[in-house]
């Protein structure tokens, strides 16, 4: 019995592990199509603009593209914002690589906190240093002075007074998306069947043995001949997510 | 002086019995159901003039073969029992017997392991069997009948030997590096041989046709330094075979488990590699000998929804084997509720994440 719980258990933390794993890096904050960013810096990066959104509410999103294809630089901002943020409070600046030209766009009431010149001071932070990255980074840092700024009434804004409205930005988070309650269950499932058939089938206990081992005689066992010879071998090679210098 | 009353079919004459569904007498020969207000009277104070004739049947060329026909030393019985039992009880004084000629000469057994474990003990070791078990049908706990239990002497082949053998092996070595720029997996691919040789000493090989072989090596090992001499007082209170199977019959089952035995013994040596795959194995026997023994195995066979059900118990050591059906339902209602209960812990540690 103590083997069969230890086995759930093992199994349920194998399982949360699996979930966690999955569910810890779900938002997606830094969007790399021009793939200048390695994994490593996203992640990073995600890291902060989370730590951003859980402390203010307000989502800031960038994005490094080679191009916007067919839509403005503003339509592309709008629609990039939509399809990778949650939350109706916040702001994507879009650095178009191929074009030297850059965009953005503020949604809710982060305009409260993020004027015109507060969104250029990102760019020009993001602009002047020498790696993604950095950039990203300072732009980021910039990002969290405003919003600490724009909470406790510090930050001035060149025209438009502050609201530290905290039922509009700032408000408590939803906790976690009921989509993953299918697919815990579904895991729970899986595991479940795994655990109870493992068990039922010890209800069978008639086999023919495999070998004779437990008949050999202790010390009998001599080798006499051994050949390792080798075959052929493949190498596979993989390129590195590498972080790339800004032209 | 007794009386015997004895209702008999008026179409038939068979013996009719009192059928407890129909509630009616029934002749189980013709199925003819009668009232038991139909039947006639007790006559049991008639003069009944009873007539003995031989119908006159004699046995068919070739329906004794397998029987043989035994005079009961203690109430001069007749015991019919097939041609390789060596021990078994009289149906009509209940006298243990055993068949000397089963077991002499050439057919005499060279060591016997006495039962260790008493039938007491069998049948608890059945209940603990059963009551160990999960997802037993409830019906199978309560309805199932343990129809009989026995003490069986299973012939058994022990085979000892010197196998020479060689196996080959394709083995496999990951290793990965990177650099800069670039990361490397390189997968090299070895043939590995390996021959040598085993000592094998008794490996048993059931040699009963009655004994299915499965459940006689389930309850292997047994432990051959407690082995005696064979005699046939060890057989007393417990049925015996000779063997039906002979020891070049039982070969190449002992050869199969010494090849397997070569291939798992020989792939231990191969060390070094990520993963070590059999490709093959050739072995050869040398001073190889063989004996015949007795092993004590406790048979136990229930019923349940007419189907039969076989256990055994290694007569020695008490090893206990046997198929328990297993509930379906139960499987699946355990799965599911437990899939659920994991599933709910998942969400509620991702809140408790969420939250914290």
């Amino acid at each position: 019995m103590t083997k069969k719980i230890f086995a759930i258990i093992i199994a349920t933390l194998i399982c949360a592990q699996f979930v966690f794993s999955a569910s810890a890096y779900t938002q997606q904050y830094v969007i790399d199509y021009a793939d200048k960013l390695a994994s490593s810096e996203i992640e990073e990066l995600d890291l902060f603009a989370e730590k951003l959104e859980s402390a203010y509410g307000v989502t800031v999103l960038f994005c490094i593209t080679e191009g916007t294809g067919d839509v403005t630089a503003d339509e592309f901002a709008s629609e990039t914002y939509s399809d990778y943020a949650d939350n109706e409070n916040g702001l994507i600046i879009v650095h178009d690589d191929w074009n030297k030209a850059y965009s953005s766009f503020i949604s809710g009431n982060a305009d409260e906190v993020f004027s015109d010149a507060a969104v250029d001071s990102m760019i020009d932070a993001y602009d002047t240093n020498e790696s993604y990255y950095g950039g990203i980074y300072a732009c980021y840092e910039l990002a969290e002075e405003y919003l600490e700024n724009g909470y406790s009434g510090g930050y001035v804004n060149d025209s438009e007074p502050l609201n530290n409205d905290t039922d509009t930005i700032g408000e408590e988070k939803d906790g976690v998306s009921i989509i993953w309650l299918p697919v815990s269950l579904l895991i729970g499932l899986l595991v479940g069947f795994l655990i109870i058939n493992g068990i039922a089938s010890k209800n069978t206990s008639v086999k023919m043995q495999e070998n004779a081992t437990v008949y050999t005689r202790p010390g009998s066992m001599v080798i006499t001949g051994s050949a390792d010879n080798f075959l052929y071998n493949n190498v596979e090679r993989r390129e590195k997510p590498k972080q790339t210098e800004k032209n | 002086m007794s009386t015997i009353l004895e209702q008999k079919c008026p179409c038939c004459g068979g013996a009719v019995e009192f059928n407890t569904d129909a509630q009616r007498l029934k002749c189980p020969y013709c199925d003819t159901e009668f009232d038991i207000t139909a039947m006639p009277e007790d006559t049991s104070n008639q003069v009944e003039q009873i007539n003995w004739n031989s119908q006159g049947a004699q046995w068919s060329a070739g329906e004794t073969d397998g029987m043989s026909v035994y005079a009961c030393n203690s109430c001069g019985g007749e015991i019919v029992a097939d041609t390789t039992t060596g021990a078994t009880t009289c149906p009509y004084c209940g006298n243990q017997v055993v068949m000397k000629g089963q077991f002499s000469g050439a057919l005499k057994p060279d060591l016997v392991i006495p039962f260790k474990l008493d039938k007491k003990a069998a049948k608890e070791a059945l209940k603990k069997h059963i009551s160990t078990k999960k997802f037993v049908p409830k019906s199978f706990l309560t309805d199932n009948r343990l129809e009989e239990i026995k003490g069986v002497y299973v012939p058994h082949w022990l085979f000892t030997c010197d196998a020479v053998g060689n196996a080959t092996y394709k083995a496999k070595k990951v290793k990965t590096w990177s650099d800069e720029n670039y990361e490397y997996t390189e997968t090299s691919y070895f043939d590995v041989y390996r021959s040598g040789n085993i000592g094998f000493d008794n490996i048993p090989v059931d040699g009963s046709t009655k004994m299915p072989d499965d459940l006689m090596e389930s309850v292997e090992p047994f432990d051959l330094s407690q082995a005696v001499d064979f005699n046939t007082a060890y057989l007393a209170g417990y049925l015996a075979d000779k063997y039906d199977v002979t020891a070049e019959e039982s070969m190449p089952r002992a050869n199969e488990r010494i090849r397997q035995s070569i291939i798992d013994s020989f792939k231990e040596t191969v060390k070094g590699y990520d993963e070590v795959e059999n490709q093959g194995a050739n072995m050869n026997v040398a001073n190889g000998i063989y004996k015949y023994a007795l092993y004590p195995v406790w048979l136990l066979n229930t019923k349940w929804n007419g189907e039969n059900f076989t256990f055994a118990m290694n007569g020695q050591t008490g090893k206990f084997v046997g198929n328990i059906p297993t509930d379906k339902k139960a499987v699946t209602k355990a799965s599911l509720l437990l899939g659920a209960g994991i599933g709910a812990v998942i969400y509620g540690l991702m809140w408790l994440i969420e939250l914290l």
